[in-house]
């Protein structure tokens, strides 16, 4: 090769790379791809003046070459070839105009044509990929061509690609390990090239992505725990590699922890969450080597709202924690069932036996002085499944404390929906706190705090806007109502006897239930207050729910007046009724509340002859 | 109700210019409200993907065609049914979707021609001639509008040129979200609202072209406030009814997503995103889709700007409709193929906002066992009623009275007449024993309904003893001279009157229900 070419090649080569990183928003509005189409001739120019590729014995199975996905050579662990000698070399500079050929068509959308360039690359490396001047570039061309058919919606063949990008990567590292080339180097002269740790950051990068690529395509593919596990990985190459925004970083590992609490897996929750805390705690601190900008303006009203939501993940975690264990030790009524207490006891027995397993097996973020900070976040709170109240209410505290802390953020003025969901949660706790609670007297304070911070949110909440949230908290206070109502008739049942005080505080709490549900039922109707002939699908359910409770309360109102008795056993009839004649009219909705509805029609041809039986007797004293 | 499930349409246009001109292929079909769409580069015998939406607007052809939608069609379809609504006072909201140049604009908007305008200008028009058909002494009107676009997350005034940078979106517990600082301005006519909007749109392509970004990337939203008062003359007050219509043209789908418009999603293909910026995107997407069963977890990107728009459209007393717009050409294929898929997951959207049910297993088995309670005692009932010959009901015949079941106030008097009713479920009617005389029967009964009242003592039935105990006791109480407070308590001994269970009485009558 001529020196005169070589030196206006690297020129040309140069000048095409900085247009195409030219940003396509300072093109002219009609021309968005002027400076890409640009960039494209120059390799073009390139490219020819590299003279035509010569007949190499490499590049004679052709049929291999539109395989792709059923490329053989993807799968096979490559054997070192170094890229010596002056045909090696030529094949391995037209790969990366051809690389580069392929990005640039693929970025100004002519899918086809990026397709071939790239392909003819890796044709053109396929010996040599293993060796320090081309793995990066292999690895590099086959993540794009994974991109590119993950667009045309070939999910396979661009998973195909991005694991053997994967292997590559690693048999590399393994056998190798020397920081490569990057693709940017290959047509400069020696003093002008990178540095071995740039070259190393510039390659860990690619990897970087890699894993990110396959984190997407597995979540593609609905194989979530494997792209949950990819994601994890990333966000632990970007500590790693110290190539994050704090802030953001903290956001999305808090994020990856509540596809864990769904999991069930506790532990990785604890840990993304726990880092997450550290390293929101260097927001500010920190100056990052990534350039990650936050598109919002305002930072420190960011901060402080992502600082809110890194708190309602950790209550999620608390909660899902504690609701967890409840639904494992509760028997068919919602009470404590003791052999499922000691069920759950042994079982936690053995995960803690199993502990250092499954943390082997985990992702780990950080190493010394950060994998300590993250440590002691962690040790502040189990993992495991609270098994008795004082357990319970170790979660619960947490839990209470973080509530305070999204609260500061999401203020009922200007946050009504958030600040709503905080104080959901924070009754949420309370009523699973109550589950592990044995003293009836407790529990019942506690469904009383549930209702004293839940009640003020409807007074002035807009049904108009807040129809769904409105039927959501009325719902929820009459149940604790009820629950309330249900643990004061179980502590009369217990004393000998029951005075007429706490008879009067069992009606006030069936009066407050069946207001709420009242209210919850009325919230159906539309504007001119009719009830509709046909409920909706979304509310059916609870809306035949709330018939079934209110039914029963009025059955449930305690008097000493047969009048009101019988007057009441009306009105549960009426509603019973109602159930039953719902039922009837639309079929349908009898398969939401099977139980209720045969339990309804029982109640419909047995109350007639109660009340019947009831006002004879009324006549005769 | 809520309007929980949201109308969806899709509309086709005709070939544009080019597409003729490239002599471009047809690939969208309709069949009633079925739409299928064919891969052109599938062989023909691949079957079509198909689609149903609550309309399937054919406007490929033109007005000689039977099958051909007109603008006045979809408006009478979904405009003017979203107009009532909004008489009726709910909330509501049109949007559309679809590639740029699928005929989003000429669904909504349409041109200025005769029987060419879309589906805004004809519901203003119709909202102002109602309006004037139902003028009288005591209904008035006001009709406000706002523009404003989203765009990158940014909120922009398009009314107000001297609004700068973006606007705050906020919610109030009365006002419901709301866009801070965002102009609305008062209209009398039609005419006004297509000043506004064409200033509007004008503000929409300048800023475009300032900040290099296309309109196709950004989401507008246009809205009318409308408030009808009444004044009820015999009372002497005024009500109000507001409600808020909304028309949302959302971004192109092909650019929205690397415009970082993630709120909606609005492109949910495979398609891997390059750069790592967007990880949080990705994650929560995860996260999300672990989630679709039980609402336990928090997921910070979630909302959007845009998905906050919907969440105040489908959390609220709102209507909802979309329409997407087709292109029918080959070329588009994929895109169309994804406003499809876009579509017809919106036919799902629901609001979170689900409600939390709490276990009824306590309650039904509580009522279960008041089932059998109930059932027994007429069982035995059942056959007096039968030794009795079946009578429906004897009123005054004697026999002994149950005591009623968890009933505090029946009397502990088992010997009491007993009464008949005729109408018991056959499950248990038929249940006849042999024949007994009557004599026989009512000995039986008795006895029977003495073990059944023992059995069902409840709790209630102890504290109705306490009870009369009680007034036993006061009543000699009384004798002695001792005044005895109404509640029972003793003077001087027990709770105060405003015990805990008073207090929070109060806190409920502050409940409005008003819209």
């Amino acid at each position: 090769m001529a020196d005169a070419p070589w030196a206006e090649i690297r020129e040309k080569f140069q000048a095409a790379l900085a247009l195409s990183r030219v940003e396509l928003h300072k093109n002219p509005e009609k021309e968005p791809y002027k400076s890409k189409y640009s960039a494209r001739a120059l390799l073009e120019e390139v490219k020819a003046l590299l003279g035509p590729a010569p007949e190499d014995e490499d590049e004679r199975p052709q049929a291999d070459d539109s395989l792709g996905a059923g490329d053989h050579a993807l799968a096979l662990p490559a054997e070192l070839v170094e890229a010596e000698g002056p045909v090696a070399q030529g094949a391995v500079r037209r790969a990366v105009i051809e690389f580069h050929l392929g990005v640039n068509h693929i970025d100004t959308e002519e899918l086809s044509a990026g397709e071939e360039h790239l392909v003819k690359c890796l044709r053109l490396l396929r010996k040599y990929r293993l060796s320090h001047d081309c793995v990066s570039l292999y690895i590099q061309a086959q993540n794009n061509l994974g991109i590119l058919w993950s667009e045309r919606e070939e999910i396979e063949t661009a998973q195909a690609y991005l694991e053997s990008s994967e292997a590559l990567y690693n048999q590399y590292m393994k056998e190798i390990g020397s920081p490569p080339l990057d693709p940017t180097e290959h047509f400069l002269p020696e003093e002008e090239k990178l540095a071995e740790q740039e070259r190393s950051k510039r390659f860990e990068k690619v990897y970087t992505h890699n894993l990110y690529y396959l984190a997407q395509v597995y979540q593609h593919m609905e194989m979530f725990e494997k792209a949950a596990h990819y994601c994890h990985s990333t966000l632990k190459r970007q500590l790693e590699h110290n190539a994050y925004h704090p802030m953001e970083w903290a956001i999305n590992a808090a994020t990856l922890s509540q596809f864990y609490i769904n999991k069930q897996c506790f532990m990785e929750a604890r840990h993304c969450l726990s880092a997450a805390n550290v390293i929101f705690g260097q927001t500010g601190k920190i100056r990052t080597t990534e350039d990650t900008t936050e598109a919002e303006g305002d930072v420190p009203e960011l901060y402080h709202q992502r600082k809110g939501e890194i708190a309602r993940c950790w209550i999620k975690y608390c909660l899902t924690l504690m609701q967890n264990a409840q639904l494992s030790m509760q028997d068919n009524i919602g009470e404590l069932d003791l052999d499922k207490q000691s069920e759950l006891r042994a079982l936690r027995k053995k995960e803690l036996d199993e502990e250092e397993s499954v943390r082997k097996k985990a992702v780990q973020f950080g190493t010394g002085e950060l994998c300590d900070a993250i440590s002691a976040v962690e040790e502040k709170v189990s993992y495991l499944r609270p098994s008795d109240f004082e357990e319970a209410r170790e979660l619960f505290l947490m839990g209470q404390h973080y509530v305070f802390e999204a609260k500061e953020f999401f203020q009922i003025d200007g946050y009504v929906t958030d600040h709503i969901e905080v104080v959901q949660d924070h009754s949420a706790l309370f009523k699973v706190l109550a589950f592990f609670e044995t003293d009836m007297e407790r529990r019942c304070k506690m469904h009383k705090r549930r209702i004293a911070m839940l009640e003020p949110l409807i007074v002035d909440l807009n049904p108009q806007y807040y129809l769904l949230v409105n039927r959501q908290i009325q719902f929820e206070v009459a149940h604790a109502y009820y629950d309330m109502m249900d643990l004061k008739i179980a502590i009369a049942d217990k004393l000998r006897d029951p005075d007429s005080h706490i008879v009067k505080k069992i009606n006030s709490l069936n009066k407050s239930a069946l207001k709420y549900y009242q209210l919850f039922l009325d919230s159906l109707r539309d504007p001119n207050k009719v009830f509709p002939e046909h409920i909706g699908d979304d509310v059916l359910r609870p809306a035949m729910l709330a018939k079934f409770r209110v039914a029963r309360l009025y059955g449930k109102i305690i008097t000493a007046d047969p009048k009101k008795e019988l007057e009441n056993m009306a009105t549960s009839l009426e509603h019973y009724k109602f159930i039953v004649d719902y039922c009837e009219k639309h079929p349908e909705a009898a398969q939401e509340i099977e139980v209720e509805l045969e339990l309804s029609k029982e109640m419909v041809s047995l109350l007639p002859t109660k009340m019947e039986r009831f006002r004879t007797k009324m006549s005769l004293t | 109700m809520a309007g929980a499930s949201v109308k969806v349409a899709v509309r086709v246009r005709p070939f544009n210019a080019r597409e003729t001109s490239q002599d471009a292929k047809c690939v969208v079909s309709m069949q009633g409200s079925t739409t299928s769409i064919i891969n052109p580069r599938q062989s023909k015998d691949a079957p079509p993907k198909s689609f149903t939406f609550d309309y399937s607007y054919w406007s490929h052809t033109s007005a000689e065609d039977p099958q051909f939608a007109s603008q006045q069609q979809v408006y009478r379809d979904i405009g003017e049914e979203m107009l009532l609504h909004a008489f009726e006072g709910y909330n509501v909201c049109i949007f559309a979707y679809g590639q740029t140049g699928a005929g989003k604009s000429y669904t909504m908007m349409g041109r200025q021609e005769p029987g060419q305008q879309g589906i805004v200008p004809q519901l203003c028009e119709d909202l102002f001639s109602r309006v004037s058909k139902n003028q009288s002494a005591q209904l008035s009107y006001s009709v406000e509008v706002s523009y404003m676009e989203i765009y990158c997350e940014r909120v922009r005034d398009l009314l107000n040129p001297k609004s700068r940078g973006s606007l705050r979106v906020r919610e109030h517990p009365i006002l419901g979200p709301y866009v801070q600082d965002l102009s609305k301005l008062a209209v009398t006519s039609y005419a006004d609202i297509a000043d506004l909007m064409d200033c509007g749109n004008k503000a929409r392509t300048v800023a475009a072209t300032n900040m290099n970004e296309t309109s196709s990337r950004s989401h507008a939203v246009f809205t009318i406030v409308f408030t009808q008062r009444c004044h009820d003359q015999l009372t002497g007050l005024d009500s109000e009814k507001v409600s808020k219509i909304s028309l949302v043209d959302l971004a192109g789908s092909e650019r929205a997503d690397s415009s970082g418009a993630r709120g909606m999603r609005l492109k949910e293909g495979a398609n891997i995103n390059k750069s790592l910026t967007t990880l949080g995107k990705v994650i929560s997407a995860l996260a999300d889709m672990q989630s679709k069963k039980r609402k336990s977890d928090f997921i910070p990107y979630r909302d959007s700007v845009l998905t906050w728009l919907l969440k105040e459209n489908l959390g609220g007393n709102s209507r909802t409709a979309m329409i997407a717009a087709l292109s029918p050409a080959d070329i588009n294929y994929e895109e169309t193929l994804s406003t499809l898929r876009y579509a017809d997951r919106t036919k799902q959207i629901r609001c979170n906002a689900v409600i939390n049910e709490d276990p009824n297993a306590r309650l039904i088995r509580e009522l279960q066992e008041e089932v059998a309670r109930l059932r027994e005692l007429l069982m035995a009932q059942g056959l007096s009623a039968s030794a009795l010959g079946g009578l429906k009901v004897d009123e005054g015949s004697p026999g002994g009275a149950l005591p009623a079941v968890s009933s505090p106030s029946a009397p502990a008097s088992p010997s009491s007449p007993a009464a008949h009713n005729g109408e018991l479920e056959p499950s248990f009617s038929p249940n006849a024993e042999p024949q007994i005389g009557p004599e026989e029967a009512m000995e039986r009964l008795q006895e029977t309904e003495k073990i059944i009242a023992e059995l069902n003592e409840t709790w209630e039935e102890k504290l109705r003893k306490t009870e009369a105990l009680r007034m036993e006791r006061e009543a000699l109480l009384a004798e002695m001279g001792v005044a005895v407070r109404e509640d029972g308590g003793t003077v001087g001994v027990f709770s105060p009157k405003k015990g805990p269970q008073d207090a929070r009485v109060p806190a409920l009558r502050g409940i409005s229900r008003a819209a």
